[in-house]
């Protein structure tokens, strides 16, 4: 989830109250969001779902309702700044849709023009999905001559200083040589012509989604912002407006809209007016487990920043501020209810909820298996089911088919184990200064590749043990084999068999009810060396039946 | 003190006792082995128990040992290489470098030898005649054929000896050690002899009467089927003494905690049920009502498969869930944005057991319902000392009419309590799946912080619409890697697959505190 780091001074300064950083943290976390504080520094980890509190602005306006200092849904005023943006046709096929704001009265620092890229990159991230859906512009407005236009330039087209550069590059070198360019150059390459802001004399404000013009750069000298969100969705090109125009007008800058001029329609950006949401009080109550009055319902609302416009019929109609872009369903309004209720002030009951506790069969013969291995000495290990294809095959003399990962993190699991044995063998090489003989065993999942599954592979319970040491010999790792396939209660029939891995003449199968199960004997000189080991080895490995043997009919 | 001492002497320590008396007071430990019949391992044991309680002294003696080596063995018989050289010398002599070499009664390798020494000590000398090395006998070399020089004095006493102190050598001889140990020909040990003395005290012991008694070590068949166990006595063992460690199988320390847990669900009434490692996005995440470019679905985040490639998904499923997506149900308005069913037949390793109890339900179970699931899980991780790419999560469900965020904190209570973490708080939380949603922190008391390890909640209404369940579904998983960590007191989560076979047959599994909260 997104971190941001927000100043502690600041977020008491938007409060309009100090609140003792302890207790701030502690209500920040009872609102859901986790706050750790480091000096004057607080970072607070965010949910996906609210990129309204990814600014210090928005996480103090959630939490003026909260403590009570300011109740009920925050208003804006929003005046015309007379400012247009024409929209060429061409950016249809591109980046069809762009939202635009103004602000004015504005009285930045270095602190809050530091906040102000956080929120930007923290939205381009979460929000616009690392600027694919959406990606934002803020540019000092006294650089810039409106009318904007929002059109389209070549690769080679017009240059232009992008920000932190000193020097004029087209978009194509942009794409190359600027770090921006080169991290998001992959949103825009297939495109014949890429998107551009531009004003009313042709200076370039930004090529969105990659970077501003150095030009428009805002300082703490800015008096008026103006404000763009481009984007493929317009729904997020919008939100993200909302969201950071709203967050300005909690440092008291005054706000106007910005008119958009498709070629076939026109829109006034951005749209602050309140959506309306249902919510009964029965439904929450219910959900909850608490009784509330509709009046007691409807007063947490207003902390949690609704405004109540009415109550009527046991139904709350609330009105929800703009940039609470989050509100899909009744169950989040009623989320919000139990927050604001307080989740420190919920009783936990428990219900009688009467069922009958039942083991997973497999888990019952797994456990069958460890306590006769363990019995006989062996000790249990745990291996990742994650491998690749030298220990699972190559090592072993075998070869075969295995799941494959398209995007393994490393050379070491780039597939999924297909048995066990090697995966002990590996434990063994990893032991192997210590003293012998030594005992281990698996109990554990392995994948196989079926076309009749779902998914086309599926997991097999096997057991595997292993025996390293002068005792390493057939007959008694044989005698272990029967003593496990015995207690699951099998009834099995030992054939000769050969096996790569194993000493030929030296290893047999096991078959219960006609199907093969596994298999026992010596290890192959050759493998064992393969692992780095200087002492005979004798092991087994045997498929789990889903049940015990014999146990599903006694039950029928 | 002597005197209380004596009623715990063991038998061994009485057998040195008494066989120090029948020396004379004072003897070799050697001595006192063969007197008492014991090994020299008993002895010393003994002896340093009786020393502790003032009955005897030990003293010790250094010295340095001498003993032939094989090859020294074999000159002490046949002479030393110059000495066979010279005695054929005074027979032949003079004769050339070559002829030496022939000579039958010199080895061919010997000769160089024989020819190096006898040049060494001045007992012969070279000149070149005829294109030939001839070998001359000098005066020193003469008087050496009289009488043997202390190398060889000293190598055949020890062939007789077998082995000979230092300081019993003398002056002569003692210079030919050095010599000989250069040559290999013999080897020189320290050596430390012990030898033990009766106190004063110890005297009185004896003096008082020690009575030995010969007791009986190992009760034995024939002494039982005899009959004879009734005569013998059974000596008694120093039972304080530290025996041999052994250690039995044991089930792997990750293992049991799994175990504890099952054993704890079971005991709430749940039922178990088995997921799958290689899932579908349908089941891992759509199902879920997770957004198809909600961010913890990207690349980086999850490992997709490449063989299988594909999984199948029901349509009438599918189709109700792109409607939940795309449009929304049950009063949502959705995700609104196009669904692609083809991201949902792609398969990657299950990243949350969720995909496992959806699936369950997804069978239309009737309430009431409480299953859980214990399973290996995938992430895109490279393993470090907090992250793993496969781990243990556990996820449970309970389904009932009238179910309330009240009862799942209820559930969450119970879980902790029965896990000796009684201590809980709850916060707020978010998953894409539930909503409400709650985190909730344990308190552990060792190491004095809240540590976080439950999220759970209410599955969503766009999760059981489109599976055909209409009654509240409490969901709640486990961070299985952090409650093993502290379970088995590990700082590394690397060490919970940990396969050190003498950490997992040394590790105590820790008892499950039951304090109530």
């Amino acid at each position: 989830m997104p971190v941001i780091t927000v100043s502690y001074p600041d977020l008491c300064e938007l409060l309009g109250k100090r609140v003792e950083r302890k207790h701030l943290c502690e209500r920040l976390a009872m609102l859901g969001i986790e706050a750790e504080a480091a000096g004057d520094e607080l970072k607070l980890e965010v949910a996906h779902n609210r990129p309204d509190l990814l600014s210090p602005e928005g996480v103090a306006r959630a939490l003026r309702g909260f403590l009570g200092l300011e109740l009920g849904m925050p208003r804006y005023k929003i005046g015309a700044s007379g400012v247009t943006v024409e929209v060429d046709r061409r950016v249809k096929p591109i980046r069809p849709f762009i939202a635009a704001g103004v602000v004015t009265n504005v009285k930045l620092t270095d602190e809050i023009v530091a906040s102000l890229m956080q929120v930007q990159e923290k939205l381009h991230a979460s929000l616009c999905r690392n600027r694919r859906k959406g990606s934002i512009g803020i540019y000092d407005l006294d650089t810039i001559k409106p009318p904007m236009r929002y059109t389209t330039t070549l690769p080679d087209g017009l240059r232009f200083v992008p920000l932190d550069f000193d020097r004029e590059l087209t978009p194509a070198q942009i794409l190359r040589e600027h770090p921006k360019g080169v991290e998001y150059a992959p949103i825009v390459r297939d495109w014949p012509r890429y998107p551009l802001l531009v004003d009313s004399r042709d200076t370039v404000l930004s090529l969105p989604p990659i970077i501003n013009s150095e030009d428009t750069r805002v300082t703490s000298r800015t008096k008026r912002l103006f404000i763009d969100v481009t984007g493929q969705d317009e729904r997020v090109v919008n939100q993200a407006l909302t969201i950071l125009m709203t967050g300005l007008a909690e440092r008291g800058f005054k706000l106007q809209s910005v008119m958009i001029k498709y070629p076939d329609r026109r829109v006034q950006t951005p749209d602050l007016r309140p959506t309306r949401h249902r919510l009964s009080v029965r439904a929450a109550n219910e959900l909850i487990g608490l009784a509330l009055k509709p009046s007691e319902m409807a007063k947490i609302a207003r902390r949690m920043r609704y405004d109540v416009a009415s109550a009527k019929g046991g139904v709350l109609t609330l009105l929800a501020p703009p940039y609470r872009s989050d509100l899909i369903h009744e169950v989040d309004l009623i989320e919000d209810i139990a927050i604001g209720y307080g989740y420190d002030k919920l009783e936990p009951t428990l219900p009688k909820v009467v069922t009958v506790g039942e083991r997973a069969s497999i888990e019952r013969v797994s456990e069958r298996a460890r306590r006769v291995l363990t019995g006989l000495g062996f000790m249990e290990v745990m291996t990742y089911t994650l491998t690749n294809p030298r220990e699972n095959f190559e090592l072993m003399r075998v070869s075969g088919e295995a799941a494959e990962i398209s995007n393994p993190v490393s050379e070491e699991y780039t597939i999924l184990r297909t048995w066990l044995l090697p995966g002990l063998l590996g434990v063994l090489r990893a032991n192997r200064r210590h003293e012998l003989p030594q005992r281990v065993f698996e109990v554990g999942d392995v994948v196989v590749l079926d076309e009749k599954a779902e998914t086309g592979a599926r997991n097999v319970r096997h057991v595997a043990g292993a025996i390293i040491g002068e005792e390493a010999n057939f007959t008694y790792i044989k005698a272990v084999t029967e003593a496990v396939l015995r207690e699951l209660g099998a009834k099995w029939e030992v054939v000769a068999m050969e096996h790569p891995s194993f000493i030929p003449g030296r290893v047999a199968g096991f078959i219960c009810d006609g199907e093969r199960v596994g298999f026992t004997g010596e290890i192959h000189p050759e493998v064992i060396a393969g692992f780095g080991l200087e002492h005979p080895v004798a092991a087994f490995e045997l498929i789990l039946p889903e049940e015990l043997y014999g146990g599903a009919k006694g039950n029928r | 003190m002597a005197r209380q001492g004596v009623k715990k002497l063991s038998v061994r320590e009485k057998k040195v006792l008494l066989a120090l008396q029948d020396l004379a007071r004072k003897a070799d430990v050697v001595e006192v082995e063969r007197r008492a019949g014991l090994d020299h391992s008993a002895v010393m044991r003994a002896a340093l128990n009786l020393k502790e309680m003032g009955l005897i002294r030990i003293s010790e003696r250094s010295w340095q040992e001498v003993s032939p080596t094989d090859e020294g063995r074999l000159y002490a018989s046949k002479g030393l290489p110059e000495r066979r050289l010279l005695t054929v010398l005074s027979k032949t002599a003079p004769v050339s470098v070559d002829e030496v070499r022939e000579h039958q009664g010199l080895q061919k390798e010997l000769a160089n030898l024989a020819l190096g020494w006898s040049r060494r000590k001045g007992w012969i000398e070279f000149a070149r005649e005829k294109g030939e090395t001839i070998i001359t006998l000098t005066k020193s070399g003469e008087e050496a054929l009289k009488r043997k020089a202390p190398e060889e004095q000293l190598l055949e006493k020890l062939a007789r000896a077998d082995s000979l102190s230092v300081d019993e050598l003398s002056p002569d001889l003692r210079g030919a050690v050095a010599v000989l140990k250069g040559r290999k020909l013999l080897v020189v040990r320290e050596k430390v002899r012990r030898s033990l003395e009766l106190t004063p005290d110890g005297e009185k012991v004896l003096e008082a009467g020690v009575e030995l008694e010969e007791g009986v070590s190992q009760l034995s068949h024939e002494l039982l089927v005899s009959g004879k166990w009734r005569e013998v006595k059974f000596r008694p063992y120093d039972v304080t003494v530290p025996g041999v460690r052994i250690y039995p199988g044991k089930v792997h320390p990750q293992q049991q905690v799994i175990d504890e847990l099952r054993e704890i669900l079971l005991e709430m009434g749940f039922k178990e049920i088995k997921g799958s490692l290689v899932e579908s996005e349908f089941w891992n995440f759509d199902a879920l009502f997770q957004p198809q470019d909600h961010p913890a679905r990207e690349i980086h985040d999850s490992l997709s498969l490449s063989k299988p490639a594909r999984a199948r998904v029901p349509q009438d499923l599918l189709d109700r869930v792109t409607r939940a997506h795309e449009r929304g149900v049950a009063g949502s308005s959705g995700w609104r944005y196009k669904f692609n069913p083809e991201i949902s037949r792609r398969t990657i390793m299950c990243s949350q057991t969720t995909a496992a109890t959806v699936r369950y339900l997804a069978k239309r179970p009737k309430p009431p319902v409480k299953v859980f699931c214990i399973e290996r899980v995938y992430r895109h991780e490279k393993i470090d000392y907090k992250h793993l790419a496969e781990f243990y999560q556990c996820e449970g469900i309970v389904m009932d009419r009238g179910l309330t965020l009240r009862d799942m904190l209820g559930y969450l209570k119970q879980i902790v309590v029965k896990l000796g973490l009684p201590k809980i708080r709850f916060r707020p939380g978010m998953f894409p799946f539930t909503e409400p949603s709650v985190e909730a922190d344990v308190y552990h008391e060792e190491m004095r912080e809240w540590i976080e390890i439950l999220g759970a909640g209410l599955f969503r209404p766009e999760v059981l619409r489109p599976l055909g369940i209409r009654h509240p579904v409490l969901a709640w998983g486990i961070g299985l890697t952090r409650l093993i960590a502290i379970r088995l007191g590990l700082k590394d989560i690397r060490d919970i697959f940990c396969n050190d076979l003498n950490w997992i047959s040394r590790f105590v599994y820790p008892p499950l505190s039951t304090k109530q909260g």
